[in-house]
């Protein structure tokens, strides 16, 4: 009588390990949109049916107040997050990522072009902020050619897109009074480099639409509130795919690259399987086929030879010298010592 | 009685009350620089200014930042007091990372030789503003204020004043939503009062039914209307009335028209609550004693209604002053009321005191306005009989 209870509870114990093993998962969370969807389908699906590890996509703001709720709590919830470059490396020092040793685990020399490894995370993807202007309004011999162009409301009379946050406006700034896309890290750290950004800001100010959000920026030129604009590549795309226009980005003029960044949260108990994910998150092969959908630059380069024509048409390859790394030491440690007091700055700018 | 309302004074107290009172602590709180550097804090109260610490200042800073090299408390630290000058962080953390491993022989001379910084008497003098359990640094910068290194109050540098701006944006805006509620609302709540009860109740529903849509629901519906090729300015081009589209969203109109939308009926329905009960004897009275009918208005209706506008303007400010999401989404960077700011602050900046100290002021300027109304309608007509 006592025994098969007990017999039962076991074997139903045993089946329940198993379950729970089968069922492994591992939540990730990316900024959601056309590129979370995109990577669902070309990593998580395929990584899930290869490993068994099921995988639960979040979204968040790159708001890092929230990994340290979760840590400060010991809740939690996420175990990888995507992140930008400069959220990656306060993430580290203040302890909300793990320190992992990518070096030892995967190839580091496709990745040297974006700047290799983090201290705790490694870089995926690379998201450009581009001109864009729509080439069913304005035919090729009037479009813009550079962002001195832009910036010449006599010559290219209309409003301007440009994004609402100044880490990007500041760099495009100086690009456009003329500063060569890799030499843009060094002109705004140096003595006056804030100031003289914000002075050739001022000069387009009144011809400006700030947008906030990446659905906002392709709105404004696909209804021809403004004739051209900033906006991010994935999201050109996206536009051009999703509503069948023709939206042209000015690849030549310049760009600001985002490299995006792949770590894993402090004390999760599911380090193991995020780090697998990472790894085959990073794999040419998968990031070949998150290429294919979204069109966005990989940042492993061994993945450029596995990417059909007319996608590798679509990425800045021959224009690759016109992109300005958001990294390095210089760059990422000048942003979060003067972040704050930049982004305060910039608000009253705008609002003045 | 009072075991009737325990469940509520319970609930307000400790998921309303006592955390509203914790945040507002955050404004004032300094413990972390303490705990972080406790032997330098204690050792440069002795320290007077003007010139360079003592050799046992720098020892202290030394072994300070000893304990804490390789922690995540190194990049707390040095967050917080790159608040205080920017640039501090990477001085911190540079310093925390070479220091050498043993204390040298002269502690000054080896961190003036990490960095340049630690030779400079201002920067001392921050540290030391900044060493006390509480500080008023926050609220002070909540009001474009800061101490210079002597610690007296100075203006920050005009770049960066926004937040006094924010503050009489803020009260412009709804003091604004409130003037337009009471334009609109009066001849509705008025026209209600008056209808046939099958009819008032047709015009209950049409103000109930937008006030269950969702917020944010309603908001995005304006862009979607008032944008330049929307249907308001499609219909106007239409009609000839117009040549180019009007702006009417992503700036202040767009803010104007989609707060007055959503906060309405806070208005109408006190309003209506209010002239339903006045009697309309009162009304034939002051006109059969041969008041014309707009000094019966003046004189007697609108004195009777004064109670409902009080309590409807009431609701509609202090709604107003905390709105975030609605000019967040129909607004430019120039309509951003300070809730935008308390909110980035708190997600993104993860600058907590600071977001505490903007929102402690948010609420003495909403408890200021409700005094003054108070004052000018009396409180006791706040009151609905």
């Amino acid at each position: 009588m006592f025994r098969k209870p007990a017999v039962g509870i076991a074997l139903a114990v045993a089946f329940m390990g198993a379950a729970a093993q089968a069922q492994q998962t591992v939540t990730i969370v990316n900024q959601g949109g056309a590129p979370a969807e995109a990577q669902r389908v070309a990593v998580f699906e395929p990584f899930s049916r290869e490993t068994g590890i099921r995988v639960v996509v979040d979204t968040y703001n790159q708001e890092l107040a929230r990994l340290r709720s979760q840590i400060e709590t010991k809740n939690l919830i996420w175990d990888v997050v995507s992140l930008n470059p400069i959220n990656e490396a306060a993430g580290c020092e203040e302890g909300l990522l793990e320190k992992i040793d990518w070096k030892s685990m995967v190839d580091p020399r496709p990745f040297a072009a974006v700047g290799g490894f983090g201290e705790c995370g490694a870089p995926y993807l690379i998201s450009p902020g581009v001109m864009v202007y729509d080439a069913d309004r304005i035919s090729a011999d009037r479009a813009p050619k550079s962002w001195t162009d832009f910036w010449d409301v006599a010559k290219f009379p209309g409003k301007r897109g440009l994004l609402y946050q100044p880490d990007q406006m500041l760099e495009v700034a100086l690009i456009a009074d003329g500063v060569l896309p890799p030499d843009v890290p060094k002109a705004l750290t140096a003595p006056g480099g804030v100031d003289r950004a914000f002075r050739k800001l001022a000069e387009i100010k009144p011809h400006v639409r700030w947008w906030r959000s990446g659905d906002e920026s392709m709105q404004l030129i696909m209804t021809g509130e403004v004739e051209m604009g900033y906006g991010w590549q994935g999201r050109v795309n996206a536009a051009n795919a999703a509503n069948k226009r023709n939206l042209k980005i000015v690849w030549p003029a310049g760009y600001v690259n985002a490299i995006i960044y792949l770590g894993v949260m402090k004390g999760t108990p599911r380090k193991a399987d995020a780090i697998k994910l990472i790894q085959y998150n990073l794999a040419a092969n998968t990031l070949a086929r998150y290429a294919e959908i979204m069109g966005l630059p990989p940042a492993n380069a061994d993945t450029y030879p596995l990417l059909s024509e007319s996608k590798r048409a679509d990425l800045p390859g021959q224009y690759l010298d016109r992109g300005m790394m958001q990294g390095g030491q210089l760059y990422i440690n000048f942003w979060l010592d003067n972040g704050d007091a930049i982004r305060q700055r910039f608000a009253t700018f705008v609002a003045q | 009685m009072l075991a009737l309302m325990a469940p509520s004074v319970v609930f307000v107290c400790f998921l309303f009350a006592l955390p509203i009172v914790l945040f507002l602590f955050r404004a004032i709180d300094n413990a972390e620089i303490p705990e972080a550097l406790p032997r330098t804090t204690a050792a440069i109260a002795e320290w007077r200014e003007g010139e360079l610490p003592p050799e046992p200042v720098y020892a202290a800073l030394v072994s300070d930042l000893a304990a804490l090299r390789g922690t995540p408390q190194l990049a707390l630290l040095a967050r917080r007091l790159n608040y205080a000058i920017p640039g501090f962080r990477g001085v911190v953390t540079r310093t925390g990372r070479l220091l050498p491993q043993s204390m040298p022989e002269s502690p000054k001379a080896a961190l003036i030789a990490i960095d340049a910084t630690w030779a400079d008497p201002a920067a001392w003098g921050v540290l030391r503003q900044q060493s006390g359990k509480v500080t008023d640094f926050y609220l002070l910068s909540a009001l474009d204020l800061k101490r210079d290194p002597s610690g007296s109050v100075v203006d920050v540098d005009r770049d960066h004043a926004i937040f006094v701006d924010l503050y009489g944006r803020t009260l412009t805006v709804s003091i604004g939503v409130t003037l337009l509620c009471v334009a609109i609302g009066y001849p509705v709540a008025a026209v209600m009062a008056q209808a046939t009860p099958a009819a008032a109740n047709w015009l209950l529903m049409a103000i109930l039914v937008p006030f269950w849509t969702s917020l944010l629901v309603r908001s995005t519906a304006w862009v979607i209307l008032l944008q330049n090729e929307g249907l308001v300015n499609k219909t106007l081009i239409w009609l000839g009335a117009i040549d180019a589209p009007l702006a009417l969203v992503f700036n202040r109109t767009g803010v104007y028209i989609a707060m007055v939308h959503v906060l309405l009926p806070y208005m109408i329905l006190p309003l209506y609550s209010v002239m339903k009960g006045i009697s309309p004897s009162h009304l034939r009275a002051a006109a059969s004693l041969g008041a014309s009918p707009v000094r019966v208005f003046f004189t007697v209706y609108l004195p009777l209604t004064m109670p409902g506008v009080a309590a409807g303007a009431t609701l509609v400010f202090v709604s107003a002053v905390g709105f975030y999401v609605t000019p967040a989404l129909v607004g430019g960077p120039r309509d951003q009321m300070i809730g935008y700011f308390i909110a980035y602050f708190t997600n993104s900046a993860v600058n907590w005191g600071l977001a505490s100290a903007l929102g402690a002021f948010l609420l003495v300027l909403v408890a200021a306005t409700y005094l003054v109304l108070g004052k000018l309608v009396g409180f006791e007509r706040l009151k609905v009989r």
